[in-house]
């Protein structure tokens, strides 16, 4: 369970890249998607999620705006940037890499 | 569930010491989120306060997220920091050039100081401004002391006058200050115990007011005055670029402190009453700030 969330800590970054590059969302719904998308296998410590977006934010990967819903809720929801775009292509590209040497390393020998 | 929710954002917020806009934000979103995650909850069928229990669980430790987000916030850019210490810089290149004799030069350098200190005051008091601050406030004092050393009787009368208006003008900048955050105060007042240290052991009383002895005791110290302010210079630099509060007090309240003890050990010079007055006031202002925050991190 902790290598699990090892590897989470190590691609949170990525993952709600990745998430917010598909449409512009906020924090509960991060959450809810990442939950379904992964069938559970994510459970992602909420209070975990607001540090990272803002610290995505601060190196100006997203940007947070604030939207009033038509029941006059407030929401925050987060856009990718251009930088962003261009990180998580980076990323995405390194984590192919890393995961085809990682299969062909651990896959069993034919004999 | 109402309350619960809001002693958890209460809780949060006391915790975060960052920009109240940024702070006031985020904590709008740990509400919505709230908000979300207990009317998903009713509807699974909680009960209300059950629902907002559930939610407050989910999102964990209110001060933990605190400390996350002050670190993702509290760390200024490396350009932050250079240009948070450039006035210790600038005190530093004053007097390793000796131009700090320079009446145009120094008349430039306190009104380029005041100039920033203002500017910054109106852009929303960013990070950087306060160690100009400090400087800003420097005058104030100093009059307060060059008016102790008037002739006898008139020192009181002008002191009676001028005391009120400085600490007025002081425990201002010192309150707006520490409404953003205490630590803010002490940066702001780092040089203070400095300045006064080397200020109190060039001289004294009668001393001050006859120049030349000052003049050439201030020109054989200048270089370990030029290594005190870098010093000041590095712990600023430290301070905004450092994440976690608690080494941010380390880096700013310990350079202080010690060029302070290592002035009055080099100097030994006997400080009379108003000079032990001046320095222990500069002690406290610059310390008091750190030692809230210290007691209130236990």
């Amino acid at each position: 369970m902790n290598y699990v969330r090892e590897l989470l800590k190590g691609n949170t970054d990525s993952l709600l890249l990745c998430l917010i590059s598909r449409h512009p969302t906020y924090g509960y719904q991060i959450v809810k998607e990442l939950e379904k998308r992964s069938n559970g296998y994510f459970q992602f410590k909420e209070g975990t999620l607001y540090p990272a977006l803002h610290r995505l934010e601060r190196a100006h990967l997203i940007e947070g705006k604030w939207q009033t819903l038509s029941n006059g809720q407030q929401r925050r929801y987060y856009y990718i940037t251009e930088r962003g775009r261009q990180v998580l292509a980076t990323r995405l590209a390194t984590w192919q890499d890393f995961s085809t040497a990682v299969s062909a390393v651990i896959q069993p020998e034919i004999i | 569930m109402v309350n619960s929710i809001s002693y958890y954002l209460n809780r949060f917020k006391a915790s975060l010491k960052i920009d109240r806009t940024i702070r006031d934000g985020v904590a709008e979103e740990l509400y919505t989120h709230l908000q979300d995650k207990s009317r998903e909850l009713e509807k699974k069928g909680l009960s209300k306060e059950e629902a907002a229990r559930i939610a407050i669980q989910s999102l964990g430790s209110p001060e933990l997220i605190a400390q996350q987000i002050y670190e993702t916030h509290a760390q200024g850019s490396w350009k932050e920091a250079f240009f948070s210490a450039l006035p210790h810089f600038l005190v530093a290149l004053l007097f390793a050039s000796y131009y700090w004799q320079n009446v145009v030069c120094l008349s430039m350098i306190l009104t380029l100081t005041v100039s920033i200190a203002i500017y910054g005051w109106h852009q929303g008091k960013p990070i950087w401004l306060f160690p100009w601050l400090g400087y800003y406030l420097m005058p104030v004092v100093v009059t307060g002391i060059l008016l102790l050393n008037l002739p006898q009787g008139w020192g009181w009368i002008a002191a009676l006058i001028y005391i009120p208006m400085a600490l007025f003008a002081f425990i201002y900048i010192m309150r707006q200050t520490a409404r953003r955050d205490w630590l803010y105060a002490s940066l702001m007042l780092a040089p203070m115990p400095v300045i006064f240290g080397w200020f109190l052991t060039l001289g004294t009383g009668n001393e001050f007011l006859a120049s030349d002895i000052w003049m050439a005791r201030l020109q054989t110290k200048a270089p370990w005055i030029v290594i005190s302010f870098i010093a000041l210079a590095a712990a600023t630099i430290g301070f905004i670029r450092l994440k976690p509060r608690r080494y941010k007090i380390i880096s700013l309240s310990i350079p202080p402190l010690v060029i302070l003890l290592l002035i009055t050990l080099a100097s030994r010079v006997n400080i009379d009453f108003w000079g032990c007055l001046i320095l222990l006031f500069s002690l406290f202002a610059f310390a008091t700030p750190v030692w809230i925050e210290a007691r209130a991190q236990r």
